[in-house]
């Protein structure tokens, strides 16, 4: 149905992506997803020609639309597009909006043109908004019907660049419930989205694309359960990171401090979960600096992510030199720090390998 | 009494007496002619300006933009008058007809940049809607920009329609005897101009009132931009 060889689009000097290959099936309902800028959009818009790719070859339904001569307007009737925006026709009643397209371009009677929208509108939910102008409805109202305008013209398939990202929340669950029964009635469809259980619901396959491409592509359940890469495992755990190095005794705790508490404020971890961090960190720090460090300056590194999706903060704590499991030193002992980190965390679990402690605690 | 009495006096004198009222009228003709030419031609100026100004080439987009400055940014009296004493000077062009090209010039260059603004305000995504749908960048114009766009046009060019109207009142000074003229001359003659420069006012208003009736004929639909 749609197929990608080599495609690349620049902006000037900014590489949007290279060499994309994709290859979408009939029946099949694709959803891209990755962070923002990494260019979603823009590659819908290049697949619809609105943007003319750099390179490489584009194939709707076999034709190859990038070559010369091509009818363009042709092929855009069977290839629908819904935007983030609606952009329905402002001067036209919801009606209308549905109707101009299969009278005007594909010179459809008028009589017909309005039975297939009554259809669609019911189809949509909408049947009593026909005469509303597109200022009048709500925005997922208008979204649904400029779903019901773009499958007016009966398209092959329908690219959905982002349709709930202009939706508050209420609103969302119309649309979506909307392309579900579409994907399940077997229209082949590409959707960028930040919704992602819709996407692992809906979608056959997944694209994740970052770094100037696709990422990493498989199967709903592979991306979202199994993800094999890094990047597309930080942006599915919905992961932020925050990294740290010290090779000194004499490091500057009050700043290592400081830049925590920015990190975590900026994902808006409470506040009490920062003081652990915190403590918890300045107690491994002074724990292995006097096991394992006794002569020798340190070489630690720490990693502190945090899991939107399931609010969890992970700590791991590397350290080079020989090995030093602070925990064993917990039972009966006096040390007051190591208690507080066993009591703080909900897991933690120290290994030896290559010379490296590793140190991972759950909080 | 006596102010309906000294009406009807100066209805008598200024506009009964002599048939004054077919010289009025003959003047009146000539304000709407001069009018609805300069509009007719000056629509189609401003089409062509318009069609210059936002054109790909950079040197009709320079020379239109000039050209609009200098004719928007100076009085329609000056432009009527040179084209009269000096385009004109030894030709013999019926007044009538300079006066309609000044104004078609004049009222162009102010159109072209109503349609420039209207067109530039149509909202684009809605239109690369249209193409995604299949029309051609010609059905799309057609369908979505211009019906879109006269509605952003349509108060500012009856604004326009009204304004050529009324400057028209000037072409007095080359010659023309056109309504202002007229009623200024009665008045001259009968020595009570008052009267008959109101009288005056209230055709220029009547004609005013009719273009907005014109306007609003067709009922306003619901839909917003």
């Amino acid at each position: 149905m749609i197929k990608a060889e080599n495609l690349t689009k620049k902006f000037g000097n900014l590489t949007v992506f290279e060499d994309v290959n994709l290859h979408v099936h009939k029946g099949e309902c694709i959803a891209v997803i990755g962070p923002s800028g990494t260019g979603k959009s823009v590659l819908f818009r290049s697949l619809a020609l609105l943007e003319r790719p750099n390179a490489g070859h584009v194939y709707i339904n076999g034709t190859n639309i990038t070559q010369k001569g091509i009818n363009i307007n042709k092929v855009r009737e069977k290839l629908g597009m819904v935007y983030q925006g609606f952009h329905l026709f402002s001067h036209l009643n919801v009606l209308d909006n549905i109707t101009l397209a299969p009278v005007k371009v594909r010179g459809d009677s008028k009589a017909k043109a309005i039975k297939s929208a009554e259809e669609l509108l019911a189809m949509v939910g909408l049947a009593d908004k026909a005469f509303s102008y597109p200022h009048q409805l709500s925005g997922g109202q208008q979204q649904r019907v400029a779903i019901a305008r773009s499958l007016a013209m009966e398209p092959d398939i329908i690219l959905f660049d982002e349709p709930t990202s202009a939706l508050d929340p209420s609103m969302t669950g119309e649309v979506l419930a909307i392309i579900r029964n579409l994907a399940r009635s077997g229209l082949t469809m590409m959707i960028t989205t930040h919704e992602m259980g819709f996407a692992q619901d809906v979608a056959n396959r997944v694209f994740y694309m970052d770094e100037k491409g696709i990422y990493e592509e498989g199967t709903a359940d592979e991306i979202f359960l199994s993800p094999k890469r890094e990047k597309t495992r930080l942006f599915i755990r919905r992961l932020k990171v925050f990294n740290y190095s010290v090779t000194s005794k004499g490091f500057d705790m009050v700043a290592m401090n400081v830049k925590i508490e920015l990190f975590c404020q900026k994902y808006n971890i409470e506040h009490k979960k920062i003081n652990y961090i915190q403590l918890v960190l300045e107690e491994l720090m002074l724990e292995v600096f006097n096991g394992c460090y006794k002569y020798l300056q340190p070489d630690i590194e720490y990693t502190v992510e945090y899991s939107e999706e399931r609010d969890e903060i992970q700590i791991t704590f590397i350290y080079r030199g020989e090995e030093y499991n602070p925990f064993l030193t917990i039972e009966g002992s006096d040390q007051l720090g190591m208690v507080l980190i066993s009591g703080i965390s909900k897991s933690y679990t120290h290994n030896y390998e290559n010379s490296c402690n590793t140190i991972i605690l759950n909080i | 009494m006596d102010i309906l009495e000294s009406i009807a006096n100066a209805v008598s004198k200024n506009l009964i007496a002599g048939n004054a009222w077919i010289v009025v009228l003959g003047g009146l003709k000539v304000t709407l002619l001069i009018s609805v030419a300069g509009l007719f031609f000056g629509t189609i100026t401003g089409v062509i300006f318009c069609a210059m100004r936002l054109s790909k080439s950079a040197i009709l987009r320079f020379f239109s933009k000039t050209l609009i400055a200098i004719l928007r940014g100076s009085p329609v009296l000056l432009l009527l008058m040179i084209l009269y004493y000096v385009v004109f000077a030894n030709s013999r062009v019926n007044a009538v007809y300079i006066a309609i090209i000044a104004f078609a010039l004049n009222s162009g260059a102010h159109i072209a940049e109503i349609m420039r603004s209207a067109l530039l305000a149509v909202d684009k995504k809605q239109l690369e809607a249209a193409r995604m749908l299949g029309f051609t960048p010609f059905k799309a114009f057609m369908s979505i920009t211009l019906p879109q766009s006269w509605r952003v046009a349509k108060p500012v060019y009856q604004n326009a329609i009204i304004n050529l109207i009324q400057w028209t009142s000037v072409v007095g000074y080359v010659t023309i005897t056109d309504l202002t003229r007229t009623v200024n001359n009665i008045g001259a003659r009968t020595g009570d101009p008052f009267f008959a420069l109101f009288f005056g006012v209230l055709i220029y208003l009547a004609i005013s009132y009719l273009v907005y009736i014109l306007f609003s004929l067709k009922t306003e639909k619901k839909g917003a931009l």
